[in-house]
């Protein structure tokens, strides 16, 4: 089972520290699905592509993506021009900084995980887990999962880490205010691990962040559409009718106009 | 409110507010509205028969608000006939057929000043009795660019074998119909052909015609609104009254007729105002009737 198994294996590092662990989701959403059949034979429906302009179904090597600038008016992006914006894939979550948990925002939570301690991580995975409970400390990391860079929390839930992905601060609609307290950091057992979360504890400030994935590929949007490489759907008018009603009109249109 | 009770045909018929002026700048009572499709009716009965009727409504006169009721009212008398037509989503409408006298003098008693019809009859509500070219001219063209369009028009059908019919929409453009009265018929190749020769027309005279709905294309040129070929659309019936400002008819007009008031130059010369219709029609008889008969097949499609 994948819960088990998890979605992802690696490191969760910061500073010196590297410790082996497995990421599993923390949520199962019971929802109850359906599936589309066809009335009369109760054969499973299937979803096909096609395009007005052919009426015709599109074979997926004939589909490209298009982003929207105009009404109709597309920049088209290959699969290969996506993949070179994609991060790379990474094999441990850095720490970048230590934060007070209740400096966060809720409103900026998206998706909960666990960390699990693979084999050989399980006591500094546990020293972790008490020393983050006791502070209140949430580590900030960046971590790419699914070819997307995410900001993620790591804090202290129920004797585990638990990773929460966060929203970029620009994915927020506008009104979020974030608070400001910070609370002073505690007495702790090991000495040289609370040093380094002490040091390398900040303000949470999640202006310093954003998609980078995202950012570039505005700016690849930006940079094809200076060179024209705008294309454009074609007007459902502009659909020619049939050649030889098209030739017979052409022609009883040139002799009366030979006439009069 | 006043009521008059009338006999027809042994169906009793309540008439409500026959003094009530519809036309106040120009003075034409519901008595007169009445009156005027009572003596239209043996001509445009045959136009209204087994269609789904669209009324559209002036309960306080033509300078007033108006609604269209595709569904026939629930307080209808037993005595006129409906047809349930299929919609969108597997639900049907009721709509009021105006097969006879007295359900005509129904519908106008609510004030349906307009009568409009789908080019298919309801017993077969996806086959098209005729292909139809809207010709609406945009200002500052008038009906005379749109006489000129049509007679162009009726060239160009000729020549592809096709006869073709017109007559005024009772405001500012032409409606030519070509009919087809065949089995197999559909809305999918009459919009087809309609709007390639729409297209074929804008090619070769792109400073007097547009197949483009679009405002702008249609300043000063005349609009060829082929997408009227269409299950869902309607048509004003010939010898319909128009709710505008005077009372004037959609009346059918012959092709020579048409030449010499193109060639006369008065746009007013195609206004027809009711005594008119019903003189052209008691005189002449019903210049449309092909239109519900003659056959023929679309070319090429």
């Amino acid at each position: 089972m994948a819960a088990l198994q998890g979605i992802w294996s690696g490191t969760i590092s910061f500073s010196l520290v590297a410790i082996p662990v497995r990421l599993v989701p923390a949520i199962q959403p019971g929802r109850v699905t359906f599936h589309l059949l066809h009335a009369k034979d109760n054969s499973r429906l299937s979803r096909r592509l096609s395009c007005p302009a052919e009426d015709a179904l599109i074979p997926p090597d004939e589909i490209v993506r298009g982003y929207e600038i105009f009404p109709d008016k597309y920049i088209t992006m290959t699969d290969e021009e996506l993949e070179s914006l994609s991060p790379e894939r990474s094999r441990t979550i850095e720490i970048v900084e230590f934060i007070d948990i209740r400096e966060v925002d809720p409103v900026y939570f998206d998706h909960p995980y666990y960390l699990v301690p693979s084999k050989g991580g399980g006591k500094a995975y546990q020293l972790l887990v008490e020393i983050m409970r006791r502070t209140n400390k949430a580590g900030l990391a960046r971590f790419v999962l699914a070819e997307r860079e995410h900001l993620v929390a790591v804090t202290s839930r129920s004797g585990a880490l638990a990773l929460t992905t966060l929203h970029y601060p620009a994915d927020l609609l506008p009104g979020e205010v974030t608070s400001q307290t910070r609370g002073a950091p505690e007495e702790n057992e090991d000495v040289n691990m609370r040093n380094t979360i002490v040091r390398m504890t900040a303000d949470f400030d999640p202006g310093k962040y954003s998609d980078d994935r995202r950012n570039k590929l505005r700016e690849l949007l930006i940079k094809k559409t200076k060179e024209h490489a705008v294309v454009e759907a074609p007007a459902p008018s502009e659909e020619a009718g049939p050649p030889d009603l098209v030739a017979a009109l052409e022609e009883s249109m040139r002799t009366m106009k030979e006439r009069s | 409110m006043s009521r008059t009770f009338v006999e027809m045909e042994g169906a009793r018929l309540s008439l409500s507010n026959l003094e009530k002026d519809l036309y106040p700048s120009y003075g034409f009572t519901k008595a007169r509205i009445l009156q005027y499709y009572r003596r239209i009716a043996p001509f445009i009965l045959p136009h209204l028969k087994e269609r789904a009727l669209t009324l559209k409504r002036y309960p306080e006169g033509v300078d007033k608000d108006f609604f269209y009721e595709k569904r026939c009212p629930a307080h209808r008398p037993v005595w006129v006939p409906t047809a349930a037509i299929p919609q969108d989503k597997g639900e049907e409408l009721t709509a009021c057929l105006v097969n006879d006298l007295q359900t005509l003098m129904w519908v106008v008693n609510l004030a349906s000043l307009e009568l409009h019809v789908p080019l298919a009859r309801a017993s077969s509500p996806d086959r098209p009795d005729a292909v139809v070219f809207d010709l609406d001219p945009g200002e500052p063209a008038d009906i005379l660019q749109c006489s000129r369009v049509a007679l162009i028009l009726r060239d160009l059908l000729s020549r592809v074998g096709l006869a073709s019919y017109v007559k005024t929409s009772g405001r500012k453009g032409l409606h030519v119909f070509v009919p087809l009265n065949r089995q197999d018929a559909t809305f999918e190749r009459t919009k087809m052909f309609s709007k390639t020769v729409a297209e074929t027309m804008q090619k070769h005279y792109p400073d007097l015609v547009t197949p483009n709905m679009a405002k702008q294309e249609r300043i000063g040129r005349v609009f060829i609104n082929w997408s009227q070929n269409s299950a869902s659309k309607t048509m004003i019936a010939a010898y319909s009254l128009r709710a505008g400002e005077k009372p004037l008819v959609s009346v059918p007009l012959g092709w020579n007729e048409l030449e010499e008031l193109s060639r006369q130059g008065d746009p007013d010369k195609f206004s027809f105002p009711p005594a008119d219709a019903v003189r052209r029609a008691e005189e002449r008889g019903d210049l449309f009737a092909e239109v519900l008969k003659k056959e023929q097949t679309l070319p090429h499609m």
